[in-house]
């Protein structure tokens, strides 16, 4: 093997709360394309943007072609010849493909007026190298999702970019999209440009890498060659992920059946795929808790907002809620058919940062807090206090902001929101996200405990091991589509990993 | 909400309404200084109807400003919204009066040949002159629904952005205005008018100085129910909610939809009802320029009063005081200065609002680090400054004084800056 081109040592990174990265050391090779595999959360994208000078602030040194460097921007990192295409892609939609290749170093005339014509000529040139008939001058907005990478792509090549990363640059093609990238991607190599791969689609890594690096909770675990190994060795590598282990006890069968799904499918205009899900079926018993494994991008979250009615596309499918047909188009409508949503991104979509603890609890039950018409300040002080000391949330007080709260205590406050609406189902999308440890044994307990009352719950993880700890069965989603389903005997890391990256 | 402490907090006061009672307590002092009529002192019954006129006319409006920015809106169209309800309220009175209605509901004055000539406002009976304000301000008020009405259906169901919906209407509506105001009186009074003088005995009656409790009762009375809609009801939270976050509020099962129809509703209602007392106040309907820019001063005392145009803060309380510390100052340069207050109005109005916003951002722009006077942009602006000092300077004071103030701003904005620099450095 060469010199290796881009060498880290011990890099290491923290965000508040999370250690995001922590003593990652390996080599990549000059003119080798690298495949960096983990699950969600494992440090891949935090590690690309070190590289790519999103991230200034980190622990350890990175080394490129033999120097030390320290980016202090992007900017610096593209000088070292290093571009990233990212997975979001980075286009301003109003301009032109031309003036978006060279953003921030346009070309100019001999008056020092900016010249578009050069610029549009230098793209073609580039565009036409990448077997693509892109006009230049065509606005980045109006091109598919395909195109606009290739104009990424085009990007770092007018850059001279030795090393190019790319996020799950497939996640948005089709079939014959993809083909072409490859087609690409051969192409650089034969120019000699080194590529970083992230991926977790396994036919993907085996089929383009020469080596492979595992990250696991921002670990660095191994990096092998790819012609030594195999899918299922690097699968077991990626879920290889610790937690405390927690026994919930027995639980006692589940009843009947609440809610049922059939043929549940949800289109997605304008994207390769078609669809956000497709055909998916399952039900859901009484005192039972249903997981729902995926990637990220899988469905998870479409599929709860489709049965909460908060659905951005259109639905098709039938659902069937204790036996009666139940479509609903508003989440007001889900709510008072007894389901509640504790949603994925808390800060986002969860709490109400102006308002205090007991209002943020109260805000989805006010109608029973009512006297003569009017809010009453002491029902609502009941219902909440109530919530408050069953969940066990730390609190200073019910006034205190909700936003001085932890992570955990923020949750539960708001499945407190929801309990307090006496729900049938709750269905709770990825509940422990940001949780510290601690706290998240409670949410566990806690929700084992509601299902013991009788409450039909779904829950989405992006931690396998949780999905294991709580689930009596374990839904598989792999790009819209249900793959597997598990009990909870039967499910392994491994084989629900297998089916996700299917 | 968060930040209340100890006794205030159980009165429900927040510490920027504190602030700005402290901020009218002093303007009234300093008034009270540099007037040398002492016109707060020897006239303070004339001053306290006037300012409670105007506080009144600019309240009843802040007030439903403040319902939309706490929604997490804006409209900007409530001073053509006073000049299209005051024209419906107008152009009513003409119909009923001067329309085929008219000689059912007033006696008619006929010439010597026995032919009608006119119906006579004058001469109508209580119960009719009633009967026509009545009527006409309800119409009035019908059209602050169906305005509003269309704000919320150009936002929830167009998904035009608040701005750009109730800009359309802000320019459209004046327009409008003048349409109806044409064609009514060329259609019944046979004379195309531009304006239309109010000489209803409904409003010569409430311009009368006597009667401007009425003008604060109805103020109070709309900040009371205001109060009880957002502190009391659940439909206050939900606004709240929605104005807080509005993608939550949704999740959470609050039809964001049907809230925003009620707050621009609201909004465009309490303008239609401030029409009335402009009407009353100008003692005329001029479409052109009735309320114009007035929108400015409602956004401003909500603003003043602590809303925070992002949505989801905002008390009805800090409008009410946001209302009167605006009057209040206005009121205040005219007797130091001496001249008319209009003309000082836009002036105090914008500088009022850079103050409150920058000083409840205080703390944050200390913490950040960040400086005031940044490079050229830095520069330039302090030679900004300098200059609008000296433009006031001179139109006060005289020219020599303005140039000095000039130089004397310029140095202190410049040594600061300069300290700075060297602090960000050091």
């Amino acid at each position: 093997m060469a010199d290796p081109i881009v060498s880290l040592r011990k890099i290491g990174k923290s965000f508040p709360g999370v250690r995001a990265l922590s003593d990652v050391s390996f080599d990549i090779a000059n003119g080798e394309l690298h495949a960096i595999c983990g699950e969600n959360g494992a440090g891949k994208s935090t590690l690309m943007k070190i590289l790519s000078g999103v991230i200034c602030d980190y622990d350890g040194e990175l080394h490129v072609s033999g120097q030390k460097v320290q980016f202090q921007g992007t900017r610096d990192a593209e000088a070292a010849s290093i571009s990233i295409i990212h997975q979001e892609l980075n286009l301003v939609e109003q301009l032109s493909v031309a003036a978006n290749i060279f953003l921030g170093r346009e070309l100019r005339n001999s008056i020092g007026l900016r010249s578009d014509a050069a610029m549009e000529s230098a793209a073609k040139k580039i565009l036409v190298e990448l077997e693509t008939d892109i006009d230049p001058r065509a606005l980045a907005g109006s091109l598919r999702v395909g195109d606009q990478q290739l104009v990424e792509i085009a990007k770092a090549l007018s850059l001279n970019s030795q090393i190019l990363i790319m996020d799950e640059p497939t996640s948005a093609l089709t079939e014959s999209e993809v083909a072409r990238l490859y087609r690409v991607i051969a192409k650089l190599r034969q120019r000699g440009a080194t590529i970083l791969y992230i991926s977790h689609k396994m036919d993907e890594v085996f089929q383009l890498s020469n080596r492979i690096t595992v990250l696991r909770d921002g670990c660095f675990i191994l990096t092998e060659n790819t012609s030594d190994t195999n899918a299922n060795e690097i699968t077991k590598w990626m879920v290889g992920r610790e937690i405390e282990s927690l026994d919930l006890g027995g639980r006692s069968a589940p009843g009947d059946v609440l809610l049922e799904v059939k043929n549940l499918s949800m289109a997605w205009p304008g994207h390769a795929r078609g669809y956000r899900l497709k055909d998916v079926s399952f039900h859901l018993r009484r005192g039972e808790v249903l997981g729902i494994a995926g990637l990220m991008g899988a469905g998870r979250t479409e599929l709860m907002e489709c049965l909460f009615g908060a659905a951005e596309h259109t639905v098709q499918g039938t659902l069937l809620l204790d036996g009666k047909p139940y479509s609903p188009n508003h989440p007001k409508e889900a709510c008072n058919a007894g389901i509640g949503l504790v949603t994925e991104d808390r800060k986002r979509l969860g709490i109400f940062p102006a308002m205090n603890v007991k209002q943020n609890i109260s805000i989805c039950s006010l109608d029973s807090t009512l006297l003569a018409g009017l809010l009453s300040s002491k029902l609502e002080q009941e219902a909440s206090s109530s919530m408050v000391g069953n969940l066990q949330v730390k609190t200073a007080s019910l006034e205190s902001a909700i936003t001085s709260l932890s992570g955990g205590n923020q949750q539960k406050c708001i499945v407190g929101r929801w309990l307090l609406t006496q729900p049938k189902i709750l269905l709770l999308d990825d509940p422990t996200r940001g949780v510290d440890v601690g706290a998240k044994s409670e949410l566990y307990r806690l929700i084992n405990k509601l299902c013991q009352d009788g409450l039909g719950v779904i829950v989405t993880s992006s931690e396998l091991p949780e999905l294991l700890t709580l689930s009596d069965r374990i839904l598989v989603l792999s790009e819209g589509r249900l793959t597997a389903e598990f009990r909870r005997e039967d499910a392994t890391q491994e084989k629900i990993m297998r089916a996700a990256t299917q | 909400m968060n930040q209340r402490s100890g006794f205030l907090a159980k009165l429900g006061i927040r510490p920027n309404e504190i602030a700005l009672i402290l901020a009218i307590v002093a303007i009234i002092g300093i008034t009270l200084g540099a007037d040398a009529n002492r016109s707060y002192w020897f006239q303070w019954e004339t001053n306290s109807i006037e300012i409670g006129r105007q506080t009144a006319l600019l309240g009843i409006f802040a007030l439903g400003a403040m319902m939309v920015i706490v929604s997490g809106g804006i409209d900007l169209s409530s001073g053509s919204m006073i000049a299209f309800s005051g024209t419906v309220i107008a152009c009513s009175m003409i119909y009923l009066q001067y329309g085929p209605l008219g000689s059912l509901l007033f006696p008619v004055v006929v010439d010597s040949a026995g032919k009608s000539i006119a119906t006579d406002m004058a001469h109508a009976g209580l119960f009719v002159q009633s009967l026509v304000v009545i009527v006409s301000i309800a119409m009035g008020l019908t059209s602050g629904f169906f305005v509003g009405t269309l704000h919320a259906w150009l936002i929830t169901s167009i998904r035009l952005p608040p701005f750009v919906a109730t800009l359309s209407t802000l320019v459209g509506l004046r327009s409008m205005a003048r349409i109806l105001c044409e064609y009514t009186t060329s259609t019944y009074q046979n004379s195309k008018k531009a304006q239309v003088n109010i000489d209803h005995p409904f409003f010569t009656w409430l311009r009368d100085s006597k009667h401007v409790y009425l003008w604060v009762a109805v103020f109070f009375v709309l900040a009371a129910l205001t109060w009880v809609i957002l502190s009391r009801t659940v439909l206050g939270r939900h606004i709240y909610a929605l104005g807080g976050n509005e993608q939550a509020a949704k999740l959470s099962g609050i039809r964001t939809d049907r809230l925003k129809w009620f707050a621009y509703v609201f909004g465009a209602m309490t303008a239609s009802l401030a029409s009335v007392f402009y009407l009353a106040n100008e003692g005329v309907c001029a479409p052109v320029n009735q309320g114009r820019g007035h929108e400015l001063n409602a956004i401003a005392a909500a603003v003043v009063g602590g809303c925070s145009l992002q949505g989801g803060i905002g008390t009805v309380t800090g409008t009410f005081l946001g209302a009167l510390f605006l009057r209040i100052v206005i009121d205040s340069v005219s007797k130091i200065i001496k001249s008319g207050a209009d003309i000082w109005e836009g002036l105090i109005v914008g500088i009022v609002v850079v103050l409150a916003v920058t000083f409840s951002q205080l703390q944050q722009l200390r913490g950040s680090g960040r400086r005031l006077f940044p490079g050229a942009l830095g520069v330039c602006a302090i030679i900004t400054l300098s200059l609008f000092a000296a433009l006031i300077a001179m139109s006060t004071w005289g020219e020599k004084q303005a140039a000095m103030t000039m130089i004397g701003v310029f140095v202190v904005l410049f040594v600061y800056g300069f300290t700075e620099k060297q602090k960000a450095r050091g």
